[in-house]
This record gives C-alpha cells, sequence and structure tokens, in this order.
C-alpha cells in the first residue's frame, strides 16, 4: 500500500512508537521522584522535578486546551490549573498508567467544566456587537502579527500567508461545527497523535466508538471543508481532487 | 473519474477511505487499483495537513515566550500552595455588631417569640378576663364593703398631736375601760397603775 508511510507510523492508530515509549519512561521516573520529594518534604526539590515535567507536556496540553476552549486566555488558564491539580494530586497518580494520559484526563475533565460554565454564563448574557465568539477569533491579533513577522523574517510572501490563514480559518470553523465529541476524537487522534485506545483512555469511550466517532469526524470534516473550499475559493485547492462520496 | 464510473469498477469512494483509515485495515482493492492507492494517498495527505494546520494554528497563539511566562505562572502557583494564607483580622468594632453568643441569642429571641404566639393563642382559646369579671360578679367579697369603709373614714376626727396630749394618753392608760362589756376582763387582768401607785 502506497501511503504516506513515515506519517502512518506516526498517527498510527494501534502501535506506539520506541521514541513515545522513552519519553513515558522519563515521565514515570520524574513523576516518581517528585512523589518521593513530596513524602519526604523536599518541596523545592519536588517543584523543580515537577517543572520538568511541565515543561515537556506544556505545548502539547496548551494546543488540546486551545482547541477544546477555542479562547487563548482561557486555553491559559485551564492549561496553568492541570498542572497545579496534577501536582496537589501527584500521590494518587498510579504509575502503570502513562503520565500524559492521565494529565490529559486532567485537563480534558477542566475544559469540559469550563465549557459547561461558559454555556451557563453566556444563557444569562445579552452577546454585544462585535464581540461572537468565533474559531480563532478571540487570537485575530496574533495571526495578523503572524504576517508581518513571516514578511520581516524573510519567510513566506504576504499572500502566501494570507491563503495559509484563510486555510487555517477555513478548517478552524469547520473543527468547530463537528459535535463535541467527534471533535475531542479527532483532535486527539489528529492533532496530537494519540492511538484509539488512548483516547479511549483519554476520553473514557469505548475503542471502537472512537472509531466511530474519528470515522464520522473525518466524513463531516472532509464535506465541510469540501465545500467551503468550492464556494470561497475554487482555485485555491488546484491539483488536489475532490470526491464527494 | 465520475462517481458512477467509481461504482461501476468497484472503485472505494471517500467514505471507505475514512474507515480504511481509522481502523487501519488494508483494502485488497487498494493492491489492485493505482487510482485507488493515489486518491488514498491524497486522502492521507489531506488528513494529516489538517492535524498540522491545527498544530500550526495553536502553535501561533502560544509562541515561546508565552509558554515560558505560563510555566514561571505555574511555579508561582506551586510555591504559592506551600504557604499558608495569611488571614487579616478584622477591626474589633466591626466584630462586636455581629458577635456574642449568636446561638444563645437567638435561642433566647426564638423562646422569646414562641411564648409570645403561645400566649397569644392560649388567649384567644381561652376567654380568661370574662371568666375572672364573672367570678367576681357572681361572688362578691364579705370583707370588703366599699361604702362602709368610706363612712368610718369620714367619722375619724384629725388629731393635732401636742405635749398635751400625751398626758392625756398617758392617763387614759391607767383609767380603767370605758367599755362596759369589757370591764370584766378588765378587772380580771393586773394594770399598771396598781404597780405605780403601790408603796416600795
Amino acid at each position: 500500500m502506497v501511503v504516506n508511510a513515515s506519517a502512518r507510523a506516526a498517527y498510527s492508530m494501534s502501535g506506539t512508537s520506541p521514541a513515545l515509549v522513552a519519553a513515558r519512561e522519563a515521565d514515570a521516573a520524574a513523576a516518581s521522584a517528585v512523589k518521593a520529594h513530596q513524602t519526604a518534604g523536599d518541596l523545592e526539590d519536588a517543584r523543580q522535578r515537577y517543572a520538568e515535567l511541565v515543561a515537556r507536556h506544556q505545548r502539547r496540553a496548551a494546543r488540546i486546551a486551545y482547541h477544546y476552549l477555542r479562547d487563548s486566555a482561557e486555553a491559559d488558564e485551564a492549561t496553568q490549573d492541570a498542572f497545579v491539580k496534577a501536582y496537589q494530586h501527584l500521590g494518587s497518580f498510579r504509575e502503570e498508567l502513562p503520565f500524559d494520559v492521565w494529565f490529559t484526563r486532567i485537563l480534558i475533565n477542566g475544559c469540559l467544566d469550563r465549557i459547561k460554565a461558559r454555556t451557563r454564563r453566556e444563557r444569562w448574557l445579552v452577546p454585544m456587537a462585535g464581540t461572537r465568539r468565533t474559531g480563532g477569533g478571540a487570537d485575530g491579533t496574533a495571526a495578523e502579527r503572524d504576517i508581518t513577522d513571516r514578511v520581516a523574517a524573510g519567510g513566506a510572501s504576504p499572500e502566501q500567508a494570507l491563503l495559509g490563514r484563510e486555510r487555517r480559518r477555513q478548517i478552524a470553523t469547520a473543527l468547530a461545527k463537528l459535535p463535541e465529541r467527534q471533535r475531542s476524537v479527532f483532535v486527539l487522534s489528529h492533532v496530537e497523535g494519540r492511538t484509539s485506545r488512548e483516547v479511549s483512555a483519554l476520553t473514557g469511550l469505548n475503542e471502537s466508538t472512537v472509531r466511530v466517532h474519528l470515522f464520522r469526524a473525518i466524513r463531516k470534516l472532509r464535506a465541510l471543508l469540501a465545500s467551503d473550499t468550492a464556494v470561497a475559493a475554487p482555485g485555491e485547492l488546484k491539483g488536489k481532487r475532490r470526491v464527494t462520496s | 473519474m465520475s462517481l458512477l464510473e467509481r461504482l461501476r469498477r468497484g472503485h472505494l469512494s471517500d467514505q471507505q477511505f475514512a474507515r480504511l483509515w481509522t481502523s487501519g485495515e488494508r483494502h485488497p482493492h487498494l493492491d489492485a487499483c493505482a487510482g485507488c492507492r493515489a486518491r488514498f494517498a491524497e486522502f492521507d495527505a489531506w488528513l494529516l495537513d489538517v492535524g498540522e494546520t491545527l498544530r500550526i494554528e495553536a502553535d501561533e497563539v502560544f509562541p515561546v515566550e508565552r509558554l515560558a511566562a505560563q510555566q514561571a505562572q505555574i511555579a508561582r502557583r506551586l510555591e504559592t500552595l506551600e504557604r499558608p494564607a495569611r488571614v487579616i483580622a478584622f477591626p474589633k468594632a466591626a466584630r462586636a455588631v455581629i458577635s456574642g453568643n449568636s446561638h444563645v441569642r437567638r435561642w433566647v429571641t426564638v423562646a422569646a417569640a414562641a411564648s409570645l404566639i403561645a400566649g397569644f393563642g392560649l388567649g384567644q382559646i381561652v376567654p380568661l378576663r370574662s371568666v375572672i369579671i364573672t367570678q367576681q360578679a357572681a361572688a362578691p367579697n364579705p370583707h370588703f364593703n366599699a361604702p362602709v369603709a368610706v363612712d368610718r373614714a369620714r367619722e375619724l376626727t384629725p388629731v393635732n398631736p401636742s405635749p398635751a396630749d400625751d398626758e392625756l394618753l398617758l392617763s387614759d392608760a391607767f383609767a380603767s375601760p370605758k367599755v362596759k362589756n369589757l370591764s370584766a376582763l378588765d378587772d380580771m387582768t393586773p394594770h399598771a397603775r396598781d404597780y405605780v401607785s403601790r408603796p416600795k
């Protein structure tokens, strides 16, 4: 089968790469050390060792939180809360479970709580003109800054940057249209490269249910992006064949 | 390649690609058909592109500087966890308003309110006042007659105290009783005057 073999291996739905195994061993060692320091009362050392774990998982955590919440400030807070909570409850962490799976579960629960709270809040608030939350809308400034930065750094041309930004907007909008579970499963599988078993452990869903959600998410995204591309920019994806199923 | 043509030749649809991609299975048609293989590779690339785009988007929102600031904030928060919070005492005057044995006060208030309600209720049920008035009307006090008492009070004459009155009082004490009914009893009783007049 001629498919992108390296990418397939990286995003394999069943296997675990040696790099990931090594990273998990390092996580387990760091988590054990933090626990031992906490028990001994060496809190300074515990914090120092925990900083290693934070540095290793911070970017991934921020991505997940951002894709759940679609708001950078809230994603930042949710990530911080998850790390603080994980530190406080490290005593209950079982080492036979990978640290990243345990931690991501805490993070996702926190994000879901925030989404619930936001939904409750928005039910009672009248939206003001121009403050409607759109996919990535809260971070428009970052995207705008992106163009000037790239031009100044001699990277992609303004045209390419603009097209890239438009593409990201389309994908983010399409992703936001997915039902919550499909979106979670898709983000964890495709953005974070988790196996279906890991996604199952993270979300509490059955492994086969994860596959079904993933399949539906891909199908819907494909349809949404195909229609978006056809309406918005017919010439943009020249050379890529779009097949409607 | 049209949809009809694909169906006629048994080519795979996008939905089947999605299923194959999700399950990681291998379809025999992919080995035999170069067109479907190419389309599946394209599908695979598209999916990877979507994932990569989403990753880039999130990474743009969280640049290295922001992650460093976040890490510092996490470290600060962890450090704060170890220090107990400082409690600032409120001024005494403010406390006095709400201090004291509030539960005792509450009980006293409740008891007073309950007594008031019970008393009021009892008053409504039992007409005590009318009962008392009726009893007074039915049985007047035999030892007390207001008109008689008033008459006796009128008969009394006021006395002007003077030294002569004292001598009169003493002479009265030595005199025999003026009430006839009591003279027999008076005779049997030893008198002061007998002792005073007796020679030593």
